[in-house]
């Protein structure tokens, strides 16, 4: 580019130019406007259907010129990325350069070729609009700028995470997948528009935006802040988070190929590339310097227990958890295969909330070696987190088979290193996750010991439909060599002689009714024998609220089979609270979010 | 032979020497009424915690008892009979690989409404079987609208089976 002397004033002969035009006859240009150019930035138009209220538009306006606004007759679903705002533009402010069309995610906001709007007088307020389908004047206009490929601001595609192939992993508990590389990791996370979805849908509202971008600038601490202002248990969620986050992310709404941002191995990045001591000195910040002289019990060492415990050490208070297992964490230990979440990473967890002032007791079952009205004899509060332990059973004929056993019982010696009688070949009953994990680890077990695998897993649920299970669970359970068959019911377990031999299964046509309710239709000429040495049951499990004692049961108020709470997770008896999968659901976040809920009620209640 | 299925026996035999509407329908009364109290009288026994199963298996057998009283005694019973049987539930057999079980002192919620199905199921072919039997007219009439009220309340119970048994309770 050639180089301006901006020092050059110019010959003094320069202003004489002028006289030039001093002769020629003016020129009026037509009033009617000109057609504009085919990709003519003028004013807005909004899919107000397509549009998510994600704000990148407003977020990327150096000008300001972009306000979301609330419309209340759009619904609103935070789980699904869904914001009932929409923008409004100030054409005082816009300079037309279409970035907020650029970064749209979902290109619902584009512009037309329409480019003129007068206004009189006081109607200045007609600058300032909200665009709809039709345009600025409610017509029709031709479309003007369209983002395309080139010029779209959104980098779509995930990087890829590397996993273990499964000639490899088969027979080993060894955790399959690689993890971010730095490069990677900053790769992936310059993706992120930081328009906050995934915050709003996340259960327990993990700064996700603020540490994505720690993570972007490199500030792997600063990451590891942002996690552990909302989640105790972020080397955990950072493997088998159920990452609603995701299904929120602004770009996996895109149209064609776009990958919402892998906030989850994003997680497991930081945290594992962050010493522990590190993250010990993070944990401890912001805990009260001044002990409150209150106790609370804690029963259940899993994650909505610990998440309350650490919350309530913080706050000053001293906590004691009782766990009747030899090691904390629940079914986060004793139902998730180390493969998926490698011990040591959630025993890092637990002894950073431990490192706290968190005490657990092992070993300990409450109701048996002590009761409850002991622990609240002994302290301010109590909380119930026990989860959702025991497995339920089909009760088919012949379930009663020594050899037909619950998954979850299984999953559970696995980690505790009790003998497992690993059958030769096995049918699992069920077609969710647990199922997945019992398949997979007896696939493991199997191949180690016979150097085979024989698993048949059969589902009500239909593949691709109906089914339960996650889609990567699946598509790992066929590449090592499990067999999976959908939409076949459980009829009887077969004994011959005393000894289990198989399941008969029956043909699913259907599974729901029109108003989603479970009313399956079945094909009565349609059986199968599966040929088994051990049936496992996966179908569905329960809570042990024996350990309550019979006066306490009857004392307190309960919806359906669980106890009542409310919105704060309080019982209807004053010093009790319950959290986690036992009222909630099975899903480690919500159990984080719950143990943060019931914590804050709990100080609130002891600082009354 | 359990103790239910002697029940049934018992009671098939009672509604097949029934010849009159008026005489089915007593029978069915009193059906529906040993239910409800057999469910009414099981509410105490059962942990608070599964109670909620009982109450309302005692309240929908009330309702039951209810229909077929107000049927008893209603002038135009055979215009809701026939509205009845022309739209007739689909028996969709899940409660037929589901045992059958005595139900013990402290019953859990499983056994209870296992119980339910099987005694929903067993009723439904009872009064299916003497609808098969029975000459065309008012009393298969009877006895088919009886069967389909049956299914309906065992499709339900169904429902609620899977609700509580396969996916971790009503909360999921």
């Amino acid at each position: 580019m050639k180089k301006i002397n901006y020092n050059d004033k110019g010959s003094i002969l320069n202003p004489l130019k002028n006289l030039q035009f001093y002769a020629r006859k003016p020129v009026t240009e037509p009033l009617g406007p000109r057609d504009a150019s085919a990709s003519y930035r003028g004013f807005h138009i909004n899919d107000l259907n397509k549009c998510i209220g994600c704000s990148s538009c407003q977020k990327i306006c150096d000008n300001a010129a972009i306000t979301m606004v609330e419309v209340p007759s759009i619904k609103e679903d935070a789980a699904k990325g869904l914001r009932n705002l929409r923008p409004a533009i100030d054409y005082g402010r816009c300079c037309w350069c279409a970035l907020c069309v650029d970064i749209c995610p979902t290109s619902a906001i584009e512009m037309t070729r329409e480019y003129v709007h007068t206004c009189d007088g006081d109607e200045t307020d007609s600058y300032f609009i909200f665009p709809k389908e039709t345009g600025i004047h409610g017509d029709s206009f031709e479309k003007g700028w369209t983002k395309t490929e080139d010029s779209d601001l959104l980098d779509r595609i995930r990087r890829p995470m590397g996993e273990m192939l499964s000639e490899a992993r088969i027979d080993n508990f060894d955790e399959i997948v690689d993890g971010f590389t730095l490069e990677m990791a900053v790769q992936e996370a310059s993706r992120c528009v930081d328009c906050g979805l995934c915050e709003d849908a996340c259960p327990a509202h993990m700064h996700a935006p603020n540490y994505i971008r720690s993570i972007y600038e490199g500030n792997l601490e600063q990451a590891v802040e942002w996690m552990y202002e909302t989640n105790p248990f972020s080397h955990v969620c950072g493997r088998v988070c159920t990452h609603i986050c995701e299904t929120a992310c602004s770009l996996g709404h895109g149209e064609g190929e776009s990958d919402p941002i892998a906030i989850r191995w994003l997680k497991r990045f930081a945290m594992d590339n962050v010493s522990k001591t590190k993250i010990k000195q993070i944990a401890r910040k912001g805990k009260a310097r001044k002990k409150s002289g209150k106790s609370i019990a804690v029963v259940g060492a899993g994650p909505a227990g610990l998440t309350a415990a650490f919350d309530l050490v913080k706050k000053g208070h001293k906590v004691t958890v009782y766990e009747s297992l030899p090691k904390a964490g629940g079914m986060t230990r004793y139902g998730i295969p180390n493969y998926r979440l490698p011990e040591d990473r959630l025993d890092q967890d637990i002894e950073v909330i431990q490192s706290v002032g968190v005490d657990i007791k092992y070993n300990v079952k409450v109701g048996t070696d002590i009761s409850m009205a002991q622990l609240y004899k002994d302290n301010h509060a109590v909380v119930m987190a026990i989860g959702l332990q025991m497995g339920r059973s089909t009760r088919i004929k012949g379930s009663d088979h020594k050899m037909v056993v619950k998954a979850v019982d299984l999953l559970r010696m696995i980690p505790k290193g009790d003998k497992v009688n690993v059958p030769k070949s096995a049918v699992v009953i069920g077609g969710g996750n647990v199922a997945m994990d019992i398949a997979r680890s007896m696939a493991r077990l199997q191949q180690q010991k016979y150097g085979e695998v024989n698993i048949t897993l059969t589902a009500l649920e239909q593949l691709g439909k109906t089914f339960l299970a996650d889609d990567e669970e699946v598509k790992e359970s066929l590449e090592e060599g499990i067999s999976i068959l959908d939409a076949r019911g459980p009829k009887q377990c077969v004994i011959k002689n005393n000894k289990l031999v198989g399941l008969e299964t029956v043909k699913v046509i259907s599974i729901f009714d029109a108003q989603g309710r479970f009313a399956p239709k079945y094909d009565e000429e349609d059986l199968q024998f599966h040929q088994a040495d051990m049936v496992i049951e996966a179908i569905g499990q329960m809570s042990d609220v024996s350990i309550l004692g019979e006066e306490l049961t009857e004392e307190l108020e309960w919806n359906r089979g669980r106890i009542q709470i409310d919105e704060n997770g309080h019982t209807s008896v004053e010093w009790l609270w319950s959290a986690g999968d036992m009222v909630k659901g099975p899903d480690v976040i919500n159990a984080v979010a719950d143990g943060h809920r019931v914590a804050k009620d709990i100080d609130r209640f002891l600082n009354k | 032979m359990s103790k239910h299925k002697e029940g049934h026996s018992k009671s098939y035999e009672k509604l097949k020497s029934k010849t009159t509407l008026k005489e089915i329908l007593d029978v069915a009364v009193s059906f529906e009424k040993t239910a409800r109290d057999f469910y009414t009288a099981m509410i105490p026994k059962v942990s608070k915690n599964i109670r909620y199963i009982v109450e309302e298996l005692a309240e929908e057998e009330q309702q039951h008892y209810d229909l077929f009283l107000s049927l008893k005694n209603d002038p135009y019973v055979q215009t809701q009979l026939d509205e009845r049987i022309k739209t007739p539930t689909e028996n969709h057999k899940f409660s037929d690989y589901v045992q059958l079980l005595d139900l013990g002192d402290n019953p859990d919620d499983q056994t209870i409404l296992q119980y339910a199905l099987a005694r929903e199921d067993a009723a439904m072919k009872q009064y299916q079987d003497l609808a098969d039997n029975a000459p065309e007219g008012e009393l298969q009439d009877t006895f088919r609208f009886l069967a389909i009220e049956e299914a309906e309340h065992k499709l339900e119970l169904e429902k609620k089976y899977y609700e509580i048994i396969h996916s971790g309770g009503p909360g999921n």
